[in-house]
């Protein structure tokens, strides 16, 4: 491993976006990574709100209209290499927003993540388990530590 | 040029708390004009979290329609769904077996237990005290764990149906020994906890005196819930609720509106619910958990209110044909808007954050389209 990739993989920055969903995936994220139980910390993940340092970028809600600009903003303020991590069922389908009925879809969601940044892991769940969060970004890892 | 440096000595500027923001857990966007470190004006933009929850609840029937309105809020969820069932009750005139209405309560609790636990841990990460936000967040896990042995997810738990209780939410005898033992253990933390609080001079001097709320403004501004009783006004909605009746609990007020204030009220609500749960563990009565004896037919507009952890919740709808009409849906957090944006003003930019998560916002609940008819 070269000296770039070895001292990467000791500090992975994790910073958290939320775009309009129901609160309970950004809720369960701050517990995996703070809390004592959870505990991403051991594994030198660390919570971030500066996107000029971050490594991953981990994605939550429905995208709403409102929010589609600043997330694509962020997405471009992060510097190479980068993952992204798309968390929950609202992010990976629209969750209960997306259609109003049946199949006719909903004036206010501009659609699931994949349609607007590319996404690297999928995380399901409503809400997400804390357990699955940390399982995500560990896959979401190869990708920074290969790169170079 | 000269002139101009010389009698100008004051530098005005706008300061955007922007809508991905450390200390706000939800998008919302705060412009505050600042002239030399202090906040003179400040303007709170709401609506990108609009989902258009109304809209999909137009047309579904009775039974989804309530357990879609438990996705609206991730921290307040069971209160939802429980206002929710209370309006089709009250339309149809459906009778609530005793045991589900005090398992209702137990579970209500447990919720308020949770909610102000992340209250209090988001408000020390947002103070800077790291250690105190860590310890708190596992205090909570006690909490968490209940829930998920009764409900069985750890956010949004659907415990209440049209009727009763959901059969796999029922209480055995092991499971209320559980419920016994963490009421102990939470009880003896939170002592511990409250207590280093308190007497942490570096904490009390930071939050002292810091956004301040007038009783006055806070009674023009029309604010509900904890963010009310912190000013000195004893107003508590689950005096008035006859689901309430045979607990004894204690309304709790505090002087002063700042922030040490919220912050107190918050941690001695904590061991009202404690009690109030085990006063409803003693007496449960026996009995079924559902009644499904009911006929449905069409009535019109039935309003519903009750008292969640952050204020009042409205529920409100008709019904036709056994599907949901004309829904109208009025979260706590929308009365306290005003009292947010009025506390920032005055006071340093660095605690202009502090001043406005005090008084607990949740704006996934509140972004609704809403008609003004009076200003």
């Amino acid at each position: 491993m070269s000296l770039k990739s070895y001292s990467r993989g000791r500090a992975i920055h994790v910073m958290l976006v939320y775009t309009g969903g129901c609160n309970g995936c950004d809720i369960e994220i701050v517990n995996c990574i703070f809390s004592p139980k959870f505990d991403a910390e051991q594994y030198k993940v660390f919570l971030t709100w500066n996107p000029r340092e971050a490594d991953v970028l981990v994605v939550t809600g429905p995208v709403t209209k409102h929010t589609e600009k600043p997330l694509r903003e962020i997405y471009d303020a992060i510097p190479e290499p980068k993952a992204v991590v798309a968390a929950g069922a609202c992010a990976l389908m629209g969750g209960v927003y997306k259609n109003i009925h049946g199949d006719i879809p909903s004036e206010e969601i501009a659609g699931p993540v994949d349609k607007i940044i590319p996404v690297d892991a999928k995380v399901p769940g409503c809400a997400v388990r804390p357990q699955d969060i940390v399982a995500g970004l560990v896959s979401a890892l190869p990708l920074l530590l290969d790169a170079d | 040029m000269d002139d101009n440096i010389q009698n100008r000595n004051v530098i005005e500027s706008e300061v955007p708390m922007g809508t991905v923001h450390p200390a706000a857990l939800e998008p919302y966007r705060v412009r505050l004009f600042v002239e030399d470190e202090i906040v003179r004006d400040a303007e709170i933009t709401v609506g990108l979290n609009h989902r258009g929850v109304e809209r999909i609840m137009e047309g579904l029937p009775v039974e989804k329609a309530n357990s879609l309105t438990e996705k609206i809020c991730g921290i307040c969820s069971n209160s939802h769904i429980w206002n929710s069932c209370l309006v089709a009750e009250k339309a149809l005139d459906i009778q609530v077996p005793e045991r589900a209405k005090y398992i209702r309560i137990i579970m209500e609790e447990l919720e308020r237990l949770h909610s102000h636990f992340l209250y209090l841990a988001h408000g020390s990460e947002v103070l800077g005290h790291e250690t105190f936000s860590m310890r708190l967040y596992y205090i909570r896990e006690t909490v968490m764990d209940l829930l998920s042995m009764i409900g069985g997810n750890r956010v949004q738990y659907g415990a209440s149906i049209l009727g009763g209780i959901r059969p796999r939410c029922e209480l055995d005898e092991m499971r209320l020994q559980q419920i016994k033992n963490g009421m102990d253990l939470l009880e003896e933390r939170t002592t511990a906890f409250a207590d280093r609080f308190v007497s942490d001079p570096m904490v009390m001097s930071r939050i002292t005196g810091v956004g301040v709320i007038s009783q006055k403004d806070a009674l023009r501004l029309a604010c509900t819930g904890p963010t009310l009783r912190a000013t000195g006004v004893a107003k508590d909605l689950r005096t008035g609720m006859k689901e309430y009746d045979p607990f004894e609990f204690d309304v709790i007020t505090q002087d002063g509106g700042d922030v040490k204030s919220q912050l107190l009220m918050r941690v001695l609500e904590i061991p009202e619910s404690i009690k109030i749960i085990r006063q409803a563990i003693r007496e449960l009565p026996k009995g079924p958990i559902t009644n499904r004896s009911w006929e449905m037919r069409d009535v019109n507009l039935t309003k519903s209110y009750i008292e969640v952890p952050r204020g009042t919740l409205y529920h409100s709808y008709a019904l036709e044909e056994g599907r949901v009409r004309n829904c109208v849906i009025r979260t706590p957090s929308m009365s306290n808007i005003g009292a947010m944006q009025l506390a920032c003003i005055g006071y340093h930019i660095t605690d202009a954050q502090l001043s406005i998560v005090q008084c607990d916002p949740c704006f996934t609940c509140t972004d609704r389209a809403i008609k003004i008819i009076e200003i």
